[in-house]
């Protein structure tokens, strides 16, 4: 080994870190895995760090390889120190800077509608200016992130139709800090609230596709970090993600097939997520026979899963969705299966029957002496009972 | 996209007013943008011992609190700031004060604080919480080569009786 080159200029040295000396490269994807990335962690990748917006024009420095937006980076330039604002390495002009317009493809590959995202920010951001007010603030953040929740919706089933390779899926494990269960900041959603599911139905017209997770839509889309400002007001709780597939002994695999990755609240029980399943699939049902909306007369009986109820003459009445379709399993240790309480809350499974540090996995099918039920008034209640 | 498109010179000149001090309301739009952004950051974040949030109306000037870190001489008091952002924000800094009256080497019986990355160090990386956390790194580490209170700045080194003129001048 030669004496390092850079002996009297230790900042421009370019040995390698001890990271970089012993990584070894990833396995190349040859079959057709696909591979879950966080929406979370391509936020940080995707985001210029100047104007916490998603890259636009992206500008690369040429020496320490830091991305911004061409105008951040210009006016950074103009009106500051000549240095990068990301490591202070020097900048002396434009031309220390690259176009980099394979990140702006990328970009625009992962966000197909970010166009239409963006005109709508502008409305909210108008209304902000013009109303100006705390309240205001606040109310508009929240009808940002529904919006955002509606965007998403569209904008996964758009690559879904040009290309597999960018569709993000929920399986959260690689990166995603706030992930795991122990974090405690507040839960974002009451767990599978109905209200959601018309705009979560869209990807799932793609039914061989993992989904997107429910609740990392809003800062994926955009880039931005956008906290449901919701967290504040519920008391303390915990995140659980789930695996969800279907019993593969009671359920035949072609009815519905996929596994689903839910992420929820700690506290929302057995049941609670057996009348989510019950709504999805009733959703999937309808979307699946074409039918986005309430009418429905074409498709009787025979099209719906076993499970969820029929009205003649209808599709599958969502207001018929009961936690009583579905049972929910869970393997034990003999790789047996066993029935999950409708009241026990997914924390006690998650330490009663799992015990393991990885997403829990449970299994659904029918309930079998499940008798048409009269339409119930809905039951579920959030299970977050502070408030404030 | 449309906006990649976009004429090289145009693309310029609307950056001219993003930096622009009195820029028009398409440069507001984006200093709000990005302090909107800010601000759900962090009610995200959670940060132990910081925290911020627009004064009134306003998203341009906010007032933070800094708890003292653990272990130095300012733990247990809470200290309020005033920021105040100009319209081009990030590429300048904001101004920021303390409102609590502080007894430190680098700040001034006005509130005002000597730091770097508030002048000539500023960077447009640097948001809300990022300030905050420095302030109250330098609370515990201060720069005494340059003080602006050099009563605070030579009573530093004896860090009792440092505390104790600081508890009883110490008011809210």
């Amino acid at each position: 080994m030669a004496t390092p080159v850079n002996i009297q200029n230790p900042s421009k040295t370019w040995e390698l870190s001890l990271y970089e000396l012993h990584r070894s490269p990833q396995e190349a994807i040859i079959d057709s895995t696909e591979i879950a990335v966080s929406p979370r962690s391509l936020h940080s990748e995707l985001m210029c760090p100047i104007c916490l917006d998603m890259l636009k024009n992206t500008m690369t420095t040429k020496e320490c390889l830091h991305r911004f937006c061409s105008d951040c980076i210009v006016t950074a330039l103009r009106s500051g120190n000549k240095e990068c604002p990301t490591c202070r390495k020097k900048l002396v002009s434009r031309r220390s800077l690259r176009r980099d317009s394979n990140f702006d493809a990328l970009i625009s590959k992962i966000y197909p509608s970010r166009d239409e995202y963006e005109a709508h920010q502008d409305r909210v951001l108008e209304r902000l200016s013009q109303l100006h007010n705390k309240q205001a603030l606040s109310s508009s953040i929240e009808e940002g992130l529904r919006m955002q929740a509606l965007h998403r919706a569209q904008r996964v089933r758009k690559p879904a139709q040009e290309s597999d390779n960018t569709t993000f899926s929920g399986g959260e494990e690689n990166g995603d800090a706030r992930s795991h269960l122990s974090h405690d900041s507040a839960p974002s959603h009451t767990p599978l609230p109905p209200s959601h599911t018309p705009s979560e139905a869209g990807p799932s017209r793609n039914l061989k596709r993992p989904r997107v997770s429910d609740e990392s839509g809003p800062e994926a889309d955009r880039g931005s970090p956008t906290p449901p400002l919701r967290r504040h007001k519920e008391g303390p709780g915990s995140e659980i993600e789930l695996v969800f597939r279907p019993h593969p002994l009671l359920v035949n695999t072609q009815d519905y097939s996929q596994t689903r990755y839910v992420k929820t609240t700690a506290n929302a029980t057995v049941d609670h997520l057996s009348k989510y399943l019950a709504l999805r699939i009733a959703l999937e049902e309808r979307q699946r026979d074409g039918q986005p909306d309430a009418a429905n007369d074409k498709e009787g009986g025979e099209a719906g899963p076993k499970g969820v109820e029929m009205t003649p003459g209808e599709g599958p009445s969502l207001k018929n969705v009961s936690e009583k379709q579905y049972t929910i399993y869970i393997t034990t240790s003999g790789g047996q299966f066993s029935t999950l309480n409708g009241s026990l809350t997914l924390e006690l499974v998650n330490e009663k029957y799992w015990k393991v540090r990885k997403p829990l996995e449970l299994y659904y099918a029918p309930t079998k002496d499940q008798q048409p039920q009269p339409p119930q008034p809905p039951q579920q209640k959030s299970p977050q009972p502070k408030d404030g | 996209m449309a906006s990649q498109n976009m004429d090289p010179e145009a693309a310029s000149s609307t950056a001219a007013l993003k930096g622009n001090e009195t820029g028009g309301s398409a440069a507001k739009g984006s200093v709000t943008k990005r302090l909107q952004q800010e601000l759900m950051t962090l009610m995200m974040s959670g940060d132990k011992g910081i925290s911020a949030f627009p004064e009134s109306d306003s998203l341009f000037k906010w007032i933070g609190t800094i708890d003292g870190a653990q272990g130095t001489v300012y733990e247990g008091l809470r200290y309020k700031l005033s920021l105040e952002f100009p319209s081009g924000y990030p590429y300048k800094a904001p101004r920021v004060k303390f409102i609590t009256p502080c007894f430190h080497p680098n700040v001034d019986d006005q509130g005002f604080i000597c730091l770097d990355i508030l002048k000539d160090k500023w960077s447009a990386l640097y948001d809300v919480r990022s300030i905050l956390l420095s302030i109250q790194s330098l609370l515990g580490e201060p720069n005494n080569e340059s003080p602006l209170n050099t009563t605070a700045a030579e009573l530093w080194s004896n860090q009792e009786a440092f505390k104790a003129h600081l508890n009883t001048t110490y008011r809210e």
